[in-house]
Formats: C-alpha cells, structure tokens, sequence
C-alpha cells in the first residue's frame, strides 16, 4: 500500500490525538495534607483528615479531560482539641456512623478574571451534594506535581451541625477547605 | 447625688462601682455554679462565654475603678479604734485583690483549656498563657477557691458593716447605700475637705 501524504497525515493524527485528549493521571503520594479551618467563638480553628484518598488527572493545557475525584474518611478529622474532635464524628455534625466519607468529583474546569483556573464540582458531605469550586495551582515537578487548591463552603449548605449547632454566631457558616497533594504518576 | 466624694458621702461614681460590681461578682459566682452543672451543649457553652464576658466586665470596671479611686476624694473614717480601721483596710485591700484575681485566673484558666476568648461575641482577646491541659485543671481550681476565699472575705466585710450599722448605728453603711444619706456630720478631719 502506497502511503500518500493525506493518509500520512491522518495517521499521524491518530497516534497524537489520544495523548493530547487525556491528560496525565496522578496517585496520592506521601506529604500530602487535606484539611479546613473554621471559627468558632470568633477565633479559627484548623483541622486535617487523617484519611483520604484521591484520582487526579490534570493537564493545564488541556483541562476539559481533567478531573479530580476525592474519597474523604470524615472520622479522621481533627482540630487540635479533644472536645471538638470527639464532636465531630457525632450526629449533630458529620454523623460518620451514616455518612462515612464525603466525596468530591469535578464537572469542568474554569478561569476566573484573574486568570485563576477554577475546579467546578460537586461535594457529597453528610449525604448532601452541592456545587463546590476551588481555586487549583498545579505545578510539575521532577516526580510528579504538587496540587494545591482552596475554595469555601457553606457547613450549613450541607447539614453539619444540627439543631442548636446551627448557630453560626458561635461556630461560622463558612468554612474553608484547602488541600495540598504530592502528586505521583500513575 | 454628686460625682465625686466628699467628707461626708460616697460619690454615686463610687457607689455606683460599688454596688454595679458586687451585683456582677455575686451574681456571675452563683451564675457559674449553675451552669458548671449543666450537660454539654452548645448552650452551655455560650453560658459559659457570657460568664467570661461578665468577668471581664468586672475586671475592667476594677480598673476603672482603681482609676477613680485615685482621683476622687474620700469620706472621713467613721472613728472607731485603730485595730478596726487596719482591719478594715486588710479586707477591702483583699477584696480588690480577689476582684483582679478572679477574672484574671478564669482569663488564664480559659486560655490553657485552649478556648477562644470573645467579648459579648463582639471581639476576641489574646490567651494568657499556652495551652497546657495540666495547668488548666489547676488554674480552674484556682479559679474556684478565689472565689470561696472572696466569700469569706466577704463575710469580713458585710459583718463590719452591719456592726457599724445596728451596734455603732454610724454612718460607715449608710453613707455607701445606694440611696443613703448621711445621719449624722463626722467629726472634721483634715486633709478630706475640698
């Protein structure tokens, strides 16, 4: 078969377009931290979970095949105080017995006006899912890339803190969550 | 009533500390006791944050009073023997001790539990000291005995001026109640006249 230039070319194509479409897909390596910072009384708090496991594609140059999907063991959270840790597994906050792990799954990536790339998802936590988005930086590195993201939720938007925990003048509605993974290739 | 003390009277100013203050102390004491019996909540311990609230009321009312104290004049001593005088001073210096004492030993307290300190949830204020679980259940205790001590003190106190009031039947009490008027003028004594 005589190869002309157009089947050349088509060929060619063929090989490069699955690379360029997918992009690279990373493991969560050690070093990794994910966590939150609330207020309570007026003065923040912050807190990590212990346990948590994530599936990063990422490629900045091609961010409509990127996606993040987090798997997060709420009862491995903790803040630093005894009271508060032993609280936050219990019904009246993230009720592990029922909800043991939240879940976060982009939909699409974005740039904002600042030309920050934004990760648009969805949080499942304590049986509720909502729109979350974060604010990604993503740097390659000789083994792999570090992630970092920040974004904001609303803890009530997803029913942590029941009956009179719902008083957001004494723990805040806001809550900031931020994650700084150590990326691995696949 | 006026601003300022004379020889004969208490100021309102200085009544008013005196009577707003022994209302807090008493009243936030008996307060805490209350709710220390509580099952925790997120109730209890907003309770528990307008009680530190209140304590540092009256810490700062004490310094403002300190403040004033040293500014005002001050009635004449009621004459009564030298011992009773120096006794006098001994309890109400230990009840300005104990009324800096207690706040600052819950302020303390609060800060080696580890807890936020805000004001009517209006601000926040800095920890004292580290957090540190040891020191915190012995600062509690502290906390505690300070104010048995302020009672005892107070029996001190309250028992003086009742002698004077229905033995002596002077003017030690009267001329500190709220309302109260002078019976009778004390003796001119120098240095108390404007």
């Amino acid at each position: 078969m005589i190869l002309t230039t157009r089947r050349l070319s088509v060929l060619a194509l063929a090989l490069v377009l699955p690379l360029a479409a997918s992009a690279a897909d990373y493991k969560v390596g050690p070093g990794s931290t994910l966590g939150f910072s609330g207020k309570f009384q007026g003065q923040q708090f912050d807190g990590t979970f212990g346990k948590f496991d994530a599936a990063i594609s990422y490629d900045a140059a091609n961010l409509a095949t990127s996606k993040f999907d987090v798997t997060v063991d709420t009862s491995t959270a903790k803040t630093g105080d005894g009271d508060r840790d032993n609280a936050l597994p219990g019904s009246d906050f993230f009720d592990t017995k029922k909800f043991a792990t939240a879940h976060y799954v982009t939909t699409g990536f974005s740039k904002n006006a600042k030309g920050d790339i934004i990760a648009n998802g969805n949080l499942t936590l304590h049986g509720v899912t909502k729109p979350v988005a974060l604010k990604v930086a993503f740097s390659p590195n000789a083994g792999g890339a570090r992630l970092s993201v920040t974004g904001t939720l609303k803890r009530l938007d997803f029913g942590v803190g029941s009956g009179e925990y719902k008083d957001t003048s004494t723990i805040a509605d806001e809550v900031l969550v931020n994650g700084s993974l150590n990326l691995l290739p696949k | 009533m006026p601003l300022r003390s004379d020889h004969t009277r208490w100021s309102t100013a200085a009544k008013t500390f005196h009577w707003v203050m022994a209302l807090l102390i008493l009243g936030n004491g008996a307060f805490a006791f209350w709710m220390d019996g509580l099952k925790p909540s997120l109730q209890k311990i907003n309770l528990f944050a307008l009680h530190k609230s209140v304590g540092l009321t009256v810490l700062a009312l004490f310094l403002l009073r300190v403040l004033w104290r040293a500014i005002d004049r001050r009635p004449a001593d009621v004459p009564a023997p030298r011992w009773q005088h120096l006794a006098a001073k001994t309890v109400h210096g230990l009840l300005y001790l104990l009324i800096a004492a207690i706040p600052l030993s819950g302020w303390a307290f609060n800060s080696a539990h580890g807890f936020p300190l805000q004001y009517f949830k209006q601000f926040n204020l800095p920890a004292l000291v580290e957090k540190n679980p040891e020191l915190s259940d012995t600062l509690g205790t502290v906390h505690v005995y300070l104010f048995w001590f302020l009672l005892l003190v107070l029996v001190a106190h309250v028992g003086g001026a009742l002698k004077h009031h229905f033995i002596d039947r002077d003017d030690t009490l009267r001329r500190m109640l709220p309302f109260g008027r002078a019976k009778r003028m004390p003796p001119t004594s120098p240095g108390d006249t404007p």
